[in-house]
């Protein structure tokens, strides 16, 4: 026995290494495996190193890119001080709204499933492999990160906490496959769902029956009916809607709204499941 | 121990492949430096510490994609075995010819890759991120190249056993 172990020890050993991986993977499939203490270390300590990195490359573009806006900065700022003041009226306006939906929500006895203030966060890489799209940040369960946090921009919706370890997290892209998000057309409220292509550009669209209301460039946002993300978030505009001869679907894509692929600065949801809030019995209707 | 000094090479190559990934803005396209390792140990390495070297820059890139599944480990294995297996008709000691296996090996694990994702999910979308193949096998072939030299000061030496896993 122990000759042939010893003879065989290096094609043992390689078989071994081969074989306890691929059973890992045929049996556990596509879940993924919760991090261990090896796996925090790792990510420990290759957070650190991202980020003086991309403290240092952005800092270096920021400098470049300083220079270059100083021609054509003057009317850059004439045209910027317009623009302000129009938005500034725009701005009056909506606060004059927002303050009348809250009378108005007051009076009808809803409550508003607000939440936390949001944990902003920095890009600080893009996993190696294109099969999971997926990028890092520089907050993780140390800043009170959790998985299943929903992220986004001011922009609209960039995806959702998958792990978070130490000072970093990973946040699973839109675009990736595994995404799926229930959405709503915004102006005819047509529900479907939006997942990945695996692209890294789009979305596919899918489950919107061929005779609802959804043309070229109508906004699609989140339902809120996934249980992720808040209702009403952009996600992005729909194109190439197409309704085929035969099936009960139509199809398009979906344009994603952020730039996925030039974030440098993400805002995280402090909320791990966004259920509607339910209504005191007294105030209900 | 050589092959923990290839594994902290992945870790530390791994961390800035991530950040510059993310600063060119590459949607699909990744640089695999991880794969120039392990066809670098294919090469040059006795078996056993390169089969280790191997499984090491597996597991890593296993970590840093954010959904650990023992694809990846499986694959830098498999990788090694079939580099060493071409490294008996192809003599992939020099530069231009380890270039040319990093190439190969790139494609052969991208394609690897999506098989065997396609072969655990319902999803059919994933040959999509094929499309950004071409130039992941330009830049890591580039990448292998340019740290030629680094490899080299970790295993200086020439593979010493003929065959495949002997």
């Amino acid at each position: 026995m122990f000759k042939f172990l010893s003879r065989f020890r290096e094609p043992l050993i390689v078989g071994a290494l081969l074989l306890v991986p691929l059973l890992t993977y045929l049996t556990k499939g596509h879940r993924g495996r919760e991090p261990n203490t090896f796996d925090r270390l790792v990510l420990r300590l290759s957070s650190p190193v991202q980020g003086v990195l991309t403290w240092g490359l952005e800092g270096v573009a920021a400098s470049a890119a300083g220079y270059v806006a100083l021609r054509g900065a003057h009317e850059d700022a004439a045209s910027c001080r317009s623009e302000l003041a129009h938005k500034n009226e725009e701005l009056n306006a909506l606060n004059e709204a927002k303050a009348e939906n809250a009378r108005l929500k007051t009076m009808l006895g809803y409550v508003d499933g607000t939440h936390d203030q949001e944990i902003v966060a920095r890009v600080i890489g893009l996993n190696p492999s294109s099969q999971y799209l997926s990028m890092r940040i520089d907050r993780g369960e140390d800043q009170g990160v959790r998985v299943g946090m929903p992220v986004v921009t001011p922009d609209g919706v960039v995806g959702q906490v998958v792990r978070a370890v130490g000072s970093s997290a990973d946040v699973l892209l839109l675009t990736d496959p595994a995404s799926r998000i229930g959405g709503v057309v915004q102006r005819s409220r047509v529900r479907g769902s939006v997942t990945g292509a695996g692209d890294g550009r789009k979305l596919a669209l899918n489950l919107v029956r061929r005779e609802d209301d959804l043309v070229d460039g109508d906004a699609i946002v989140t339902a809120g009916s996934d249980g992720v993300f808040p209702r009403g978030l952009l996600v992005g505009t729909a194109k190439s809607i197409a309704r085929p001869a035969v099936g009960m679907f139509l199809t398009g894509v979906v344009v994603p709204a952020v730039d996925l692929s030039r974030l440098e600065e993400v805002l995280i949801i402090p909320v791990t499941m966004a259920a509607p809030v339910v209504p005191a019995k007294d105030g209900a209707r | 121990m050589k092959f923990l000094g290839f594994s902290a090479l992945a870790l530390l190559l791994l961390s800035v492949e991530e950040v510059l990934v993310k600063t060119f803005s590459f949607e699909v396209t990744r640089i695999d430096v991880g794969l120039a390792i392990v066809v670098y140990v294919a090469t040059r390495g006795t078996t056993i510490e390169g089969a280790l070297s191997a499984f090491s820059v597996g597991y890593l890139l296993d970590v840093f994609t954010s959904k650990p599944t023992g694809l990846y480990p499986f694959l830098a294995v498999l990788t090694f075995v079939l580099v060493r297996l071409v490294a008996q008709v192809v003599d992939g000691r020099s530069r231009a010819s380890y270039g040319l296996l990093v190439a190969g090996a790139t494609a052969g694990h991208a394609v690897l890759a999506m098989f065997f994702t396609w072969l655990t999910s319902s999803d059919e979308v994933h040959v999509l991120s094929l499309s950004g193949v071409p130039l992941q096998t330009f830049l890591t072939t580039a990448a292998g190249v340019a740290l030629w030299p680094l490899f080299r000061k970790i295993e200086p030496g020439e593979r010493p056993d003929p065959g495949v896993l002997s």
